[in-house]
């Protein structure tokens, strides 16, 4: 059976990994599209990004565009693999209800 | 670690509506920018199609069209950099070469066809338009697709029962359509 992931669980950082899966293998999102979205303050969106990157489930590429910093976040393969194993476990949840 | 079935829907219910989001976001703000800047192009050049003549109404289709194109593509990269696809250059080309080949294929069948009006070469025109919009809607995103069908529907109902006012038809209902769905794409979606 598939487990469920505690540091994925925790809401904001549940809906932060179903934005980057949305986008394919690679593609990435700014901070301020991602902080607009889930309509969260600056300090608690980072906050989650840290433990995210920490546990290696996504990448932040810090940058410059047209001679401003910009972040930019990627959902990395191993986030992928463990977002899909964290939905399959849901869904498993409820399946034997 | 354990959670009650009723927590694992509520989990999955905010995936989806996350997901939803996304999608919504990422697909209205090309498509939207795109429809409002090509219906007010639609909307001045073609009322002053109806009402005025030749080089001037040529010249007000060449000014609407470039500065339409510029906003859209200005507008475009704004929400390109928000969202970075990293197949987006090779795409691009594709889609270039797509819209290339269709005029190409347009021009061709308005020369087979041989149409005797104005009014005929606009239909045409924007019938192909229309299926090249579908063909990237389908390919992209099928969010993205829907919004032809109302236009060429406008477009044949103009052309086929109402060939007098056919050009103030397209700019306001072909024209209106295009800046009323865009701006529901934008702010309703």
């Amino acid at each position: 059976m598939m487990e469920l992931n505690e540091t994925i669980h925790q809401p904001v950082r549940l809906r932060i990994m179903a934005v980057l899966m949305t986008l394919d293998a690679g593609d990435e999102v700014d901070f301020t599209y991602l902080r607009d979205l889930l309509q969260v303050s600056d300090g608690n969106l980072g906050a989650h990004l840290r433990k995210l990157e920490e546990a290696g489930y996504i990448a932040v590429n810090k940058t410059f565009v047209e001679r401003k910093p910009r972040t930019y976040i990627a959902a990395t393969d191993a986030g992928r693999k463990v977002f899909k194993e964290h939905v399959a476990a849901l869904e498993a949840i409820l399946k034997s209800k | 670690m354990n959670i009650s079935p009723k927590e694992a829907e509520e989990a999955l219910a905010s995936i989806h509506n996350v997901t939803q989001k996304t999608r919504h976001s990422i697909a209205a703000g090309g498509a939207s920018i795109s429809l409002i800047a090509t219906g007010i192009v639609w909307l001045i050049g073609f009322t002053a199609t109806q009402f005025l003549t030749a080089p001037l109404v040529v010249w007000i289709w060449i000014v609407t069209s470039i500065v339409g194109s510029v906003f859209a593509i200005f507008m475009g990269l704004r929400t390109g950099k928000r969202v970075r696809i990293t197949s987006s250059a090779m795409m691009g080309k594709r889609i270039a070469i797509f819209w290339v080949l269709l005029a190409l294929f347009a021009a061709a069948a308005i020369a087979v066809a041989h149409p005797t009006d104005g009014k005929q070469i606009t239909t045409l025109i924007i019938l192909f338009a229309m299926i090249g919009q579908m063909g990237m809607g389908l390919l992209l995103s099928f969010s993205a697709t829907w919004w032809t069908v109302p236009v060429a529907a406008v477009a044949l109902i103009g052309y086929f029962f109402a060939p007098g006012w056919f050009y103030l038809w397209m700019g306001l209902l072909g024209g209106g359509v295009m800046i009323a769905l865009g701006l529901y794409i934008r702010f309703r979606w």
